[in-house]
């Protein structure tokens, strides 16, 4: 390979023999088409014809007045799909079609990376089977019927804890049997090189958007900016605009789960321990002898043992920090934007809203806080409605 | 390095033979039925043994094996238990090549050097981490010789030329071919390259090649040996015998297994065939 794609001592490519060829593809054909005028003028044309984008960046007046601080959302849930996916998912159909590919697969937990890989296999007429845990493909209904409407075949994936650990441990196996003709649709900045890199080029859009957005309304540029981590693409999608802005602190929120003081969350930048898991070093949440352990988040998307390498390096730099909220805050917050300003966000989005209005009470007044809003929550309906709040 | 390998590849060799691999996970289905299992391939003849330890994400596994190693980590073995399962089986037999396969973050977790260094006192000779490709070697090589443990590496069809002169840098003991692009398991479904990737590796490593990936049967080890490979693996198909079989019966039906694998190991009887 090019590159060995580490970020600091996180990141690398650990995957068996079998796939380093496709992995050297695929870092050749990203080298190629990052610089391909062609390759970009297609990329950007779906995303504003087709997805949507830019997308906008709205101050919501009634939260902010409610919480104190000014909070600032960038509308990701409005982007085609409804969520940041989509910008990935775009990105990587269309390298697979420049390889020559003639079939996606890509595992979902939330069932949005599942939606844009459906979305984009049925706009570029390419195959796309999606594996997904048992587990959220109950909790993430409406999503697998998306799917199957966009003509995606879903895989329910039955071992372990039948959530998205398991489904990229299928992936990768499907993969290593079909590497030839398969592009493997990795959904988020994780997993071996060059996915992080190539999965951040295709998100930083939001950072880069949100960035010149808020320097135009208000000329200067937020205190705060806030994104949910799952495996943290949409979090290193939108701090990238701002990695040359010392000033503004960025925060990632994971899942606290239960509560983090119970075995029942998903912290894994605040509670875990280094270790190489689905390709990469980063940091783990494991046993004393390296058994991943399972984790939990009522946000399916944020449900996973490990995190995106970038972010254990952001971390360890001190370039970025990480907090978590608990299912109730979210739930909480999930409420509150609806209600507040007729938003219905994400699960796993309404986790950084939780956070920010944390920060809002302690942070002061005036201050300005972005908040990646990376998905909408009509998939989180059922649940919040039958487990939680009944409305 | 230990000689074991080399040992017993030069002896087959001056035999006219060809290797038989058995693999089977440390601690399956409990330490004392894996250590009775591990004693029957020993007496049955086998050329080396290949043992595994449970890792809760086997990415390069099929379900044969995941399921295996989910029951072993459910059970409470543990990695200093399979440890030291490892160092009985070294007294059983001072002389077997003993391959250990394992996934990198066991390895990272308990640290590179006491990991080598501790194999190596538990009696084994190669360690093969399925997910550890040529590019990360250098994290592991040097800990691999000072304790004298062989750093065992897969090759598969797509692994071209220059792929495999990195490999050869860094491989010891043999190298393991994959029959196929996939996962292990017992599904026969030889990859169309397979025999030209068998040529590759031999015009460019003095090592054996063993093949192992979907091989149950003596009809297809000689197929491989036909192929020109030197050894021939068989996991899931064990897996599968100690998972279906019945206790009692379990020993008689493995040594009958196993002594048709090894008898077919002597190419130049035709009644191995048998
Ligand atoms: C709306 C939404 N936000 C966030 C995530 C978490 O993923 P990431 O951390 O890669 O942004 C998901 C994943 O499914 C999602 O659907």
């Amino acid at each position: 390979m090019k590159s060995t794609g580490f970020f600091g001592g996180f990141g690398g490519v650990y995957v068996p023999e079998t796939l380093m060829p496709a992995l050297e593809e695929l870092e050749e054909a990203f080298l190629q088409a990052k610089e391909d005028s062609v390759f970009l003028a297609k990329y950007n044309d779906l995303l504003h014809n087709y997805a949507g984008r830019p997308t906008p960046l709205y101050r919501a007046a009634n939260l902010s007045q409610r919480w104190g601080a000014n909070i600032w959302l960038k509308r990701e849930d409005l982007l085609h799909g409804g969520a940041h996916k989509t910008n990935n998912a775009l990105g990587q159909a269309l390298l697979a079609r420049a390889m020559g590919k003639t079939r996606l697969i890509a595992e979902t937990g939330a069932g949005q990376h599942g939606v844009a890989a459906a979305m984009s296999g049925a706009l570029l007429g390419i195959k796309t089977e999606v594996y997904m845990g048992e587990v959220d493909m109950l909790r993430q209904q409406p999503n697998v019927l998306r799917m199957r409407l966009l003509g995606a075949e879903v895989h329910p994936v039955t071992t372990g804890g039948r959530t998205l650990k398991e489904a990229i441990n299928e992936a990768l196996r499907d993969w290593v049997s079909s590497v030839r003709t398969t592009h493997y649709m990795l959904g988020t900045a994780a997993g071996p090189h060059p996915f992080p890199a190539m999965v951040k080029f295709f998100q930083q859009i939001i950072g880069c958007e949100a960035r010149e957005q808020f320097s135009q309304r208000c000329a200067c540029l937020p205190d705060y900016v806030l994104a949910c981590i799952g495996g943290g693409s949409n979090a290193v999608g939108i701090f990238s605009g701002f990695f040359n802005d010392p000033q503004v602190k960025l925060i990632g929120v994971e899942p606290a789960g239960k509560g983090l003081e119970t075995e029942h969350h998903g912290a894994v930048l605040q509670k875990g321990s280094p270790g190489c898991l689905h390709g990469m070093k980063s940091l783990l949440l494991q046993d004393g002898d390296g058994q991943v352990l399972e984790t939990y988040s009522i946000a399916a998307g944020l449900d996973y043992p490990s995190v995106g390498p970038e972010h254990a390096y952001l971390q360890s730099t001190g370039q970025a920090s990480y907090v978590a909220a608990t299912d109730s805050e979210a739930i909480g917050a999930y409420v509150e934007l609806s209600r507040s300003e007729g938003i219905i966000p994400a699960l796993e989005s309404a986790h950084a809203l939780a956070y920010a209005k944390r920060l809002s009470s302690c942070a002061g007044h005036g201050k300005h806080i972005l908040i990646n809003l990376s998905g909408r929550g009509d998939k989180d309906l059922q649940q919040v409605i039958d487990n939680v709040q009944p409305l | 390095m230990s000689n074991r390998y080399s040992n017993r590849f030069a002896q087959l060799e001056k035999q006219g033979r060809k290797a038989f691999i058995p693999f089977t996970m440390l601690g399956w289905p409990n330490r004392k039925s894996c250590l009775a299992t591990v004693a029957t391939m020993i007496d049955s003849g086998v050329s080396a043994l290949e043992l595994g330890m449970a890792f809760s994400d086997p990415v390069a596994d099929g379900p044969v094996i995941q399921r295996a190693a989910s029951e072993t980590i459910a059970s409470g073995f543990t990695v200093a238990d399979a440890f030291d399962l490892l160092k009985e089986i070294r007294s059983i037999d001072q002389d077997i090549p003993i391959g250990l396969l394992v996934y990198y973050n066991m390895v990272l977790r308990y640290g590179i050097t006491d990991f080598f260094t501790q194999a190596h006192n538990c009696g084994v000779d190669g360690i093969l981490i399925a997910d550890l490709p040529p590019e990360a070697a250098s994290e592991t090589y040097p800990a691999a010789r000072a304790a004298a443990v062989e750093s065992i590496f897969i090759v598969s069809p797509l692994t071209l030329p220059d792929r495999l002169d990195t490999i050869a840098k860094y491989a010891g003991g043999f190298l393991y071919a994959v029959s196929r692009l996939g996962t292990t398991g017992v599904e026969e479904r030889y990859d169309r390259e397979l025999e030209a990737l068998i040529s590759r590796v031999k015009a460019t490593s003095t090592l054996p090649v063993c093949v192992g990936f979907g091989i149950s049967t003596a009809k297809q080890a000689q197929q491989m040996f036909a192929l020109g490979a030197d050894g021939a693996i068989t996991g899931s198909k064990i897996v599968d015998l100690v998972r279906n079989t019945p206790e009692h019966l379990l020993t008689t039906c493995l040594q009958e297994y196993l002594t048709t694998m090894v008898r077919c190991t002597y190419m130049t009887s035709p009644a191995a065939q048998a």
